[in-house]
């Protein structure tokens, strides 16, 4: 099984420190994948897989809600990576965050798929 | 002279119609958008092409198959991870669009995929892109997946 995935890896634009949303609460990243289309064969399959890395289960056993029901793949899809979108041409164009369950989700221009989960604040 | 005056009044009497009128062009329009959405990517005509062969499908068949034609593999040679990311792909995305436009119905807990009301005409439309193209050079014509997740 060829799936590239690594956990806590804050390479990259998470570099200035996590995101903070919904006011006070902080998340820590628990996973990421870059979404490879030719291996992954759609966003779907590349962002459940990440989800179900972060939550530690098989993506199959994922299965409530439906991503469809969540967010709008295809548009993001269409808007990041549609067809003649070169792959060295993904750079840090744009990204869109959506809520799954409690994972956080933020979806790359550049690829870069990352799943984010509360942590308490005292924590940090 | 004599033929125009007829006309017109053929004509008067077609506009005292107007029901035909706006009963038509609206119902085809929206049927239209219909086949479009439900086979706007290649898994979901993969799917209704399944259909036609069997109107019952388990998901995990359905992922078998799937990832056979596209892995251009026997059924029996496709491996659990080519199965896993259709499968994920059929369960998020294709199975609840095409629900969605009434293409088919899935009981969550069989997982099973049957024909519903708005099947026979997206079906009807895949018979007839098929007279000129099957399913094999449908295969070739796709190029590389995912790149239409429309």
């Amino acid at each position: 099984m060829v799936i590239r995935v690594t956990k806590n890896d804050n390479r990259g634009t998470t570099s200035g420190g996590d995101p903070t949303f919904d006011g006070d609460r902080h998340w820590q990243q628990a996973a990421q994948r870059l979404y490879e289309p030719d291996r992954d064969g759609g966003l779907t399959t590349a962002i459940v897989f990440a989800i179900a890395d972060a939550a530690d289960v098989l993506p199959s056993e994922l299965t409530s809600p439906t991503l469809y029901e969540t967010v709008d793949v295809a548009g993001i899809e269409q808007a990041f990576f549609s067809s003649h979108t070169d792959v060295t041409d993904r750079n840090g164009a744009g990204s869109v965050d959506f809520r799954y369950t409690e994972y956080l989700v933020t979806v790359g221009s550049d690829g870069w798929i990352r799943v984010h989960e509360r942590t308490e604040p005292e924590t940090v | 002279m004599t033929d125009d005056s007829t006309r017109g009044e053929v004509a008067d009497t077609g506009s005292e119609t107007p029901p035909t009128g706006d009963r038509f062009p609206a119902q085809e329009i929206l049927e239209l958008d219909h086949v479009y959405e439900a086979l706007g990517h290649p898994r979901r005509r993969y799917l209704c092409y399944s259909l036609l062969e069997d109107t019952q499908w388990s998901l995990t068949d359905l992922a078998t198959t799937i990832a056979a034609w596209e892995n251009d593999v026997p059924e029996h040679e496709v491996a659990a991870n080519q199965r896993e990311r259709v499968y994920v792909s059929l369960y998020h995305a294709h199975v609840p669009k095409l629900v969605d436009e009434g293409v088919i119905a899935f009981d969550d807990a069989t997982e099973t995929i049957t024909p519903a009301e708005n099947a026979d005409q997206v079906l009807a439309a895949l018979e007839g892109v098929g007279a000129s193209l099957d399913s094999t050079q449908e295969t070739h014509a796709r190029g590389d997946t995912g790149d239409e997740e429309r």
